[in-house]
């Protein structure tokens, strides 16, 4: 069986579709208020409505148009999983740590991610960076950031 | 009212070898924050800040001018080489500039941009010593009215922005406004799809929308074919722009530069339209669109010198009326004041070698700026032969830092994060980033000035039309619609049975 | 049991000594500052200005960071939250005062939850009209928005700003309705004045001084006790016959459970700069002036807060401004 309808639309119609929904759903609970006082609803349920509807023509569309000309594609999920973790990571550890800890496994992570680097070349990669990254933010630019953070000290270190 | 006295009490102010250095050094760091995504002129002058209270206050001024123009040089940088956009002006130049750096033309990209924003600083800093009093006056006739009629304007011109479908690029933009509504409202205080994070009351960082959708996405796209693609980016043919280029270049330049120029007076937000409406000219007057989007080099020379033009004129209302038109200006404005100068209509003739001095070094550090950065785009370019399994690690590392040294705010990294696989998923199916970030940087500045104006007339909306300014902007923004759609019904008519490409 | 008993007392009696060693030596490394709005504006300034002479005073680098966000709260929530050992502190202003009847889901007390080091500085405010506005006084303007109503716009640079306030404060003293325009920030608030785009606004000296003196906007009165220095000839609000006084007051804050060693340490390093004359004549130009020494203690800057936060409700609940 042929698809007689282009995929990547229907999907991203569906997408832009499921946007507008779910910020028409969260702005309904503010106040509309009138023309003249505007409340905080009024703008994003207007531009809600208005996503939904280009939404939908999308999908529509996506069934005039024909097969996609390139396919989908593969999707990368150990570079997906990683670099989110690595993200993740910075964000929730970069006080407790400190800069220096933080980043070294922040780099390590999306080091990692690339099927090219192996453990040791992710290791040696986040070091060097690290490094790098410390000379040119805090030597360099002087960027108030403690090194090591409050959870270190509290195991003595 | 003598020009030629007051220019020469400026560059006699501007030459002296303290402030040729540290204009030097403002320059040197601007370009160094703005290469580096994430850390913009923002966060350096609040660093550097303290450094510049033992300066002379026209030196301290001198210098953190020089890091904010210097960082809109730098900002272009990674924008065209690694797809990675540190400010709204540069998101423009990625579009073409990162497909001609993919076609081995970083070289010609970066010296298009630096040599266009060269000339365009050079002529707008002109304007502002020639006329910048008046044009204060004149930016002061926009009220909230214009700057919405403004910026409707902007959002229909900026569908060229898209090479692709029409009707994605303006779903992307809706989802921009929509996302720029997060936070704060500024109205009422209500908080908006803020799920009851205090970390999210003062909305999502730009910073991180662009690393997230541009930078992110990208680095997964490129993560997707990693066994199959050996190198990612052509052999590099030439650094220099060749005498086609150079053709190619002039009148986008020079429109860009007249675009910015008016665009950066407006202190309510004109500047971030410069580079997106620049484009957008650029593409409908080419006689090869199509080429927009692919490595169209009008597509980096018109965005840059607009962007770089309305840096320089971004000052007028600073230095003229002591308002600041964006945060940099605001921190300027408080380093005034630490300074003992009261920012304000007095500064021209209470301070006139501050003021003309400020001027004058402009012209020096663009310069300086253009001896600092022709001969580091061979370094640039080599930059590309890092192997990508090292670049893109870097790229998060200073992501990172640079992002988080913004505000602090952990939630700003987690965007990134978010907006990462939110862009990486609708670039896969082909709908294009630039539009969502569009809509990202107007969709918030769209809703305050529609609901001021609509409070200041009392709740009438004839005031878009009884105003001259308002109404003349929003019959451009028209009669831009009608002649985007009528050739297009025309075509259609005629190509019915021809295939769609 | 007598024996743990024992241990416990020595392990409480270690502790002890471990924290008053850490406040005898403290401080040993740099001093961070965090102000809660953004570079460049009026707190930023004046916690820059003092930062300096309090580096001397105490003998380490004293650090400013900005962590803008949320009307403020952002910034004392989370040095609210962080270790109470004297190297991370807040400045802030009245805004530490009106965010627990602006702000229904606040993450911390401002009361309970900080160690008050002392107040720093009042700023006055001014009540300034656009070049073009007809009133010429005080009262003329009073009147003229008594009869005028809800046609006169008042700007305000955004909910809990101290342009908010002061036109609380106005319209209460006043029973008058304007109408409120807010604004993202004082300068776009200030541009859409000079450009005669809205009525009035009351802000701020270090945001209007520069403004009046160049003629750019009609100064009506000044919202404290006594006439600026800068501003000679503009009027009280007392004598131009309005009863409303409010000055934007700046307060020192750390973590609650910083030892008091600490906090009396950064109190005096305070009231060192405050006597600094540099910090006097840098404050005289933005209109102001430092706080009595006696009120940049914990005691005084503790009872500020405590009234303040009482004026303050009542005003915010009549005004209807809804708690988020």
């Amino acid at each position: 069986m042929t698809a007689r309808y282009s995929l990547k639309n229907l999907l991203a119609g569906l997408i832009f579709v499921g946007f507008g929904l779910a910020f028409g759903y969260a702005a309904s609970n503010y106040p509309i208020g009138t023309a003249l006082r505007m409340g905080p609803g009024y703008f994003p349920i207007i531009l809600a409505v208005i996503m939904v509807v280009l939404g939908a023509i999308i999908v529509v569309q996506s069934f005039r148009e024909g097969t996609d000309e390139i396919a989908l594609g593969a999707i990368p999920w150990r570079g997906l999983v990683l670099l989110i973790g690595a993200l993740v990571f910075f964000g929730f550890t970069v006080r407790g740590l400190g800069l220096l800890p933080s980043l070294f496994v922040t780099v390590f992570l999306a080091g990692f991610a690339s099927r090219s680097n192996g453990l040791v070349g992710a290791l040696v990669l986040a070091a060097g960076l690290t490094a790098l990254c410390m000379v040119i933010f805090v030597w360099a630019l002087g960027l108030p950031l403690p090194l090591f953070g409050p959870w270190l000290a509290a195991l003595g270190l | 009212m003598d020009l030629l006295a007051n220019l020469a009490l400026g560059f006699e102010t501007a030459l002296t070898p303290a402030n040729i250095f540290y204009c030097f050094i403002g320059v040197l760091l601007g370009t160094l924050v703005g290469v580096l995504p994430g850390i913009g002129p923002t966060g350096a002058i609040a660093i550097l800040l303290p450094i510049t209270f033992t300066f002379e206050p026209v030196t301290a001024i001198i210098m953190l001018a020089g890091i904010y123009y210097g960082a809109q040089y730098g900002g272009s940088t990674t924008a065209i080489l690694i797809n990675l956009p540190g400010e709204s002006s540069s998101a423009v130049t990625a579009i073409d500039g990162y497909q001609m750096a993919r076609q081995g033309r970083a070289g010609p990209a970066l010296a298009t941009a630096a040599l266009g924003s060269f000339f365009a600083g050079t002529v707008a800093t002109m304007l502002v010593a020639v006329a910048a009093p008046p044009l204060a006056r004149l930016a002061l006739q926009f009220g909230s009215a214009e700057y919405f009629a403004l910026i409707v304007l902007g959002l229909v011109a900026s569908v060229a922005l898209a090479h692709g479908s029409i009707i994605k690029a303006l779903a992307m933009i809706v989802l921009g406004l929509l996302l720029g509504m997060v936070g704060q409202d500024i109205y009422t205080g209500t908080p908006r799809f803020t799920f009851g994070f205090f970390e999210l009351y003062s909305g999502i960082n730009f910073v991180s929308v662009a690393v997230g959708v541009f930078g992110l996405a990208e680095i997964l796209r490129n993560l997707e074919n990693e066994t199959t693609r050996s190198v990612l980016v052509k052999k590099v043919e030439r650094l220099w722009l060749s005498k086609d280029d150079f053709r190619r270049i002039a009148m986008p330049v020079l429109r860009g530069t007249g675009l910015g120029s008016i665009l950066g007076i407006l202190p309510g937000g004109g500047h971030v339209l410069a580079s997106f409406a620049s484009y957008s000219i650029e593409k409908k007057s080419s006689k090869h669109p199509e080429q927009f989007g692919k490595g169209a080099i009008e597509g980096v020379a018109g965005p840059e010198s607009a962007n770089n033009a309305a840096a320089q004129t971004s000052f007028i209302p600073l230095l003229t009326l002591g308002i600041p038109a964006h945060p940099v200006m605001a921190l300027i404005i408080g380093a005034f004041i630490i300074q003992g100068i009261q920012p304000g209509p007095n500064v021209i003739t209470s301070e006139p070698a501050l003021f003309w001095g400020v001027i004058a070094s402009m012209w020096v550090g663009n310069i300086l700026l253009v001896i600092l950065n022709l001969p580091l785009i061979g370094l640039w370019v080599k930059m590309l032969t890092i192997p990508y399994r090292v670049l893109f690690p870097a790229i998060i590392a200073f992501a990172c830092i640079g992002t988080f040294s913004i505000n602090l705010n952990a939630f700003d990294i987690y965007a990134i994060a978010v907006l990462g696989i939110i862009g990486y998923v609708l670039v896969k199916l082909d709908c294009e980033p630039a539009p969502l970030l569009l809509g990202f940087v107007l969709g918030p500045l769209l809703e305050e000035h529609l609901r001021r104006a609509m409070i200041i007339s009392r709740g009438d909306p004839m005031t878009f039309l009884e105003r001259p300014i308002s109404a003349g902007l929003l019959a451009l923004a028209a009669l831009a619609i009608i002649v985007s759609i009528l050739p297009s019904i025309r075509r259609k008519r005629d190509e019915v049975f021809v295939e769609e490409d | 049991m007598i024996k743990t008993m024992f241990a416990a007392a020595i392990a409480a009696g270690v502790s002890l000594a471990a924290v008053s060693a850490q406040a005898q030596t403290y401080p040993e490394r740099s001093i961070t500052i965090v102000v809660p709005f953004a570079a460049g504006g009026p707190t930023d300034t004046v916690t820059r200005l003092v930062a300096e002479p309090m580096s001397a005073a105490l003998g380490q680098q004293v650090i400013v960071q900005n962590v803008a966000g949320a009307g403020g709260t952002l910034a004392a929530g989370q040095v609210a939250a962080a270790e109470p050992d004297g190297y991370t502190i807040l400045m802030h202003h009245i805004g530490m005062s009106t965010a627990p009847s602006l702000y229904s889901a606040l993450p911390y007390d401002p009361v309970e939850d900080f160690e008050h080091i002392g107040l720093v500085t009042e700023v006055p405010m001014t009540i300034i009209g656009r070049k073009d506005l007809e009133p010429t006084t005080l009262a003329e303007l009073v009147e003229y928005v008594k009869t005028n109503g809800e046609t006169v716009t008042y700007a305000n640079a955004g909910i809990g700003a101290a342009s908010h306030l002061c036109g609380l404060l106005f319209m209460s003293a006043t029973e008058t309705t304007p109408t409120e325009v807010p604004y993202q920030g004082t300068g776009p608030a200030m541009t859409d004045l000079i450009g005669g785009q809205v009525d009035f606004l009351c802000d701020q000296t270090t945001n209007t001084t520069g403004q009046i003196q160049g003629g750019e906007v009609k100064a009506y009165a000044v919202t404290s006790a006594d006439r600026l220095p800068t501003l000679p000839d503009l009027e009280t609000t007392a004598e131009g016959g309005l009863d409303m006084e409010v000055t934007v007051w700046h307060g020192l804050y750390a973590p609650a459970g910083t030892p008091d060693e600490i906090v009396q340490k950064l109190s005096e390093a305070l009231q060192t700069a405050l006597a600094d004359q540099g910090v006097i004549d840098k404050f005289a130009d933005l209109g102001t002036t430092p706080v009595a020494q006696e009120d940049a203690t914990p005691e005084a800057h503790l009872e500020t807060l405590t009234s303040q936060i009482e004026l303050w409700k009542p005003i915010i609940e009549a005004a209807g401004v809804q708690p988020q």
